[in-house]
């Protein structure tokens, strides 16, 4: 604040002309932003990899190491066996929410009655925070005291009650259908703001041509809706990627350490553990991985030649 | 500058006590929430006696051993802290504890305090931990269900033959009523309540200094055969299979379960919270008799460099008082020195008195990475108690769980 005050006052700084005070003027309304970034990410960041290269205990003496942290995670089977199962939850996981959200985006996009109820009952979940809806639905799920056992039990459809968290499958596939009830109507939003800026007389001209509804949906809105996809794509990879609240808190990694991903495993050795070091060379691995993975989608995504 | 306020508004506030003089100090100690309900009725209670006074602080369990690493490293640790005693070894091994050797020989009851706590303690021939609080496992049957089954609601089951047969005529009484009940994804509980089994019957689960594991044992084997049968046999709540920990007291309390593996802080915990149901407690037996317990409970660890020994020694010795030992037992622990265990517990409920001998009797694993082979939900103990008691292949679970602890033992820092 102070800043802007003591560098815009002086009425020298008028004398400036042209492009370059423009620049120093768009610096300053940048400057905010810039020091955010620099205090809260890039030098975290360059901590982070500067702690990777230690040895470095919570308690006691730290020693500088150089890439030996690295050369551990080499050989680190069980974080290579994390990372295999976030690549397989965030396939699914990405499927699912997609097949989900794109639907539900298509059926609230245009004004119909009740749209703003349908609307507002698809997004209400993605307003709660991941760890609170991770405790709600560890209740639900759960085997004496929950909803769905007990319920199927009580109705008479099994004869037995069901522990949902016990084997892998059914404890991996109601995590999916939690994230799915939470995040889907977040991704429904952004598809529905992409749909809604088609322009209509596109489509309009288009059934003048005579396009079925299914050509129209191939030829006119999944080309115009690229720049949105890859937008609700890059979250959806990026989130599940990073994915830890609900399998720290409804599974523990469990049933049998089948669903710790990778920065369950990071939050493992950093705070069970107390290997600071190995935790931030894990996560500059993982930081790694994800911006390569995210600069391939963008350019999978990319603009065709000529649009726009 | 918010140090400062706070040690004057501190200053202020002893002086305005009318028990302060300019001699007195103040010195700050930790303590896990398990501890937050005897923990402040001791400080209290030498606060009001005493010109040097304690800031307590009350730490959530799962934090508090981070907020300690972060605050020592930058310089700002507490002068104490009462500390879960397993953890006393890593921290002295991490080299951030106060040698106590010399205090701790020169207290005239040295020999007496519970000696799990005197060994998790030492490190290296050296002293960093005394005893401060204890919880010692022991079995607690529901003694209407009893009765209710045609048992005899006064006799505990005194071995595994007992336990099978006594959880399954409860079982028979239908309904919610479930035979027996454990935490089964919770590797602390397990270690607490299920290990005894072993212990009593002549086995172990870890070399008596911690360097090798010995999973691989007859006896082991017969304690999960035990667990398994009932598992079977449909006595332990569906439930039991996914527990991390959060039903260890509460699934016996709802008044429903025949038995269970619990601690001395379930009589307490029982008594004041849930005064209708009648229980017993017996300890935790072997195959064919005999007994064991884990001791559990808190070291009290002194920073190392603090300037404050004076008052944390003042402060120990208090608590080390018949007073300060029976207002523990009060409040929930029980009390760590033996040769006074008696007279402390005298008019509380008699049931501390099998609690009692079971602690003066118990045993705790030594390791300095207690953490990551048994506690951390995600490792070897953990991940093989659910595979041996519910799983299919309990051969290959001990034998991975072999492995992986040995291979966490040999990685660990030696120094």
């Amino acid at each position: 604040m102070t800043t802007i005050a003591t560098t815009t006052a002086p009425p020298r700084a008028r004398k400036l002309v042209g492009a370059g005070r423009r620049q120093w003027i768009g610096l300053l309304y940048v400057a905010p932003a810039v020091a955010l970034v620099v205090v809260f990410f890039l030098i975290p960041l360059g901590m982070t990899a500067w702690m990777s290269l230690h040895n470095w205990p919570l308690m006691g003496e730290r020693t500088y190491i150089g890439l030996g942290n690295y050369v551990a995670i080499l050989r680190d089977t069980r974080f290579w066996n994390a990372l295999k199962f976030t690549a397989y939850y965030t396939v699914i996981v990405t499927i699912a929410i997609f097949a989900v959200a794109f639907p539900a985006a298509l059926f609230v996009e245009r004004p119909r009655p009740l749209t703003n109820l349908y609307r507002t009952m698809f997004f209400m979940p993605a307003v709660v925070g991941f760890a609170s809806a991770s405790l709600l639905w560890s209740w639900l799920l759960n085997v004496d005291s929950g909803l769905f056992s007990p319920a199927a039990y009580e109705l008479g459809l099994i004869d037995r009650k069901f522990n949902l968290l016990a084997t892998f499958q059914p404890a991996f596939w109601s995590i999916i259908a939690m994230v799915v009830w939470k995040v889907a109507g977040f991704t429904m939003i952004i598809l529905m703001a992409g749909l809604q800026s088609i322009p209509q007389d596109l489509q309009e001209a288009a059934i003048i041509d005579g396009a079925g509804p299914f050509a129209r949906f191939r030829a006119i809105t999944l080309p115009l809706m690229r720049r949105t996809l890859a937008l609700a794509l890059i979250l959806s990879v990026a989130g599940s990627i990073l994915a830890f609240d609900q399998f720290y808190i409804i599974l523990r990694g469990g049933p049998r350490n089948q669903t710790l991903t990778a920065v369950y495993w990071i939050f493992n050795q950093s705070f069970v553990s107390f290997k600071l070091g190995y935790g931030a060379a894990l996560s500059m691995v993982l930081l790694v991985i994800l911006v390569a993975l995210s600069l391939v989608q963008l350019w999978l995504l990319r603009k065709p030649e000529g649009l726009d | 500058m918010r140090n400062l306020i706070a040690k004057l508004a501190l200053a202020a506030a002893v002086l305005g006590s009318g028990l302060g003089t300019a001699a007195a100090e103040t010195a700050n100690i930790w303590v896990r929430a398990d501890g937050s309900n005897f923990m402040p009725r001791i400080v209290d209670a030498y606060n009001k006696g005493h010109t040097n006074q304690i800031k307590l602080d009350i730490i959530p369990n799962a934090e508090i051993i981070p907020k300690y690493g972060a605050a020592a490293a930058g310089g700002t640790a507490p002068d104490a802290l009462s500390l879960d005693l397993i953890y006393t070894p890593s921290f002295a091994a991490a080299g951030q504890l106060e040698d106590i050797t010399d205090w701790a020989r020169s207290l005239p009851y040295f020999a007496s305090p519970s000696p799990a706590h005197v060994k998790t303690g030492t490190y290296k021939d050296h002293i960093y931990g005394l005893p401060f609080s204890a919880d010692a496992s022991v079995l607690i049957w529901n003694k209407k269900l009893f009765k209710q089954a045609g048992l005899d609601p006064e006799k505990g089951p005194a071995n595994w033959a007992e336990i099978a047969a006594d959880a399954e005529k409860v079982n028979a009484l239908g309904g919610n009523i479930k035979g027996f009940y454990f935490s089964g994804n919770c590797g602390g509980c397990n270690i607490f309540t299920f290990t005894p089994l072993i212990w009593a019957s002549g086995g172990d689960i870890l070399s008596e200094d911690g360097s090798k594991a010995t999973l691989d044992s007859p006896q082991l084997r017969g304690a999960i055969d035990l667990y398994r049968s009932m598992v079977k046999k449909d006595l332990v709540p569906a439930g039991a299979q996914t527990d991390t920990g959060a039903n260890f007291f509460a699934a016996f309390a709802a008044g429903n379960i025949g038995i269970s593996p619990s601690g001395a802080f379930a009589i307490g915990a029982l008594n004041t919270q849930y005064p209708n149901v009648d229980y017993g407690v017996t300890f935790l037996p072997g195959k064919d008799g005999n007994w064991s317990s884990f001791a559990g409970g808190d070291n009290f660890v002194v920073t190392k460099g603090t300037k404050k020994l004076p008052v944390v020694k003042e402060f120990l010795d208090f608590a080390y008082s018949l007073e300060g030992q029976t207002i523990l037992a009060k409040y929930g622990s029980l009390p760590v020195r033996g040769d006074i265990a008696k007279d402390a517990l005298k008019d509380l409920d008699p049931r501390y008195q099998i609690a009692a001998e079971a602690m003066a009797k118990g045993r705790t694993p030594y390791s300095v990475v207690f953490n990551d082979l048994i506690n951390s939900a995600n490792g070897p103990w953990t991940q093989m108690i659910n595979e041996v008691f519910f799983g299919d292949d309990v051969d290959g679970a001990i034998a991975n769980a072999q492995e992986t602890m040995q291979s966490i033992i040999d990685q660990a820092p030696q120094k």
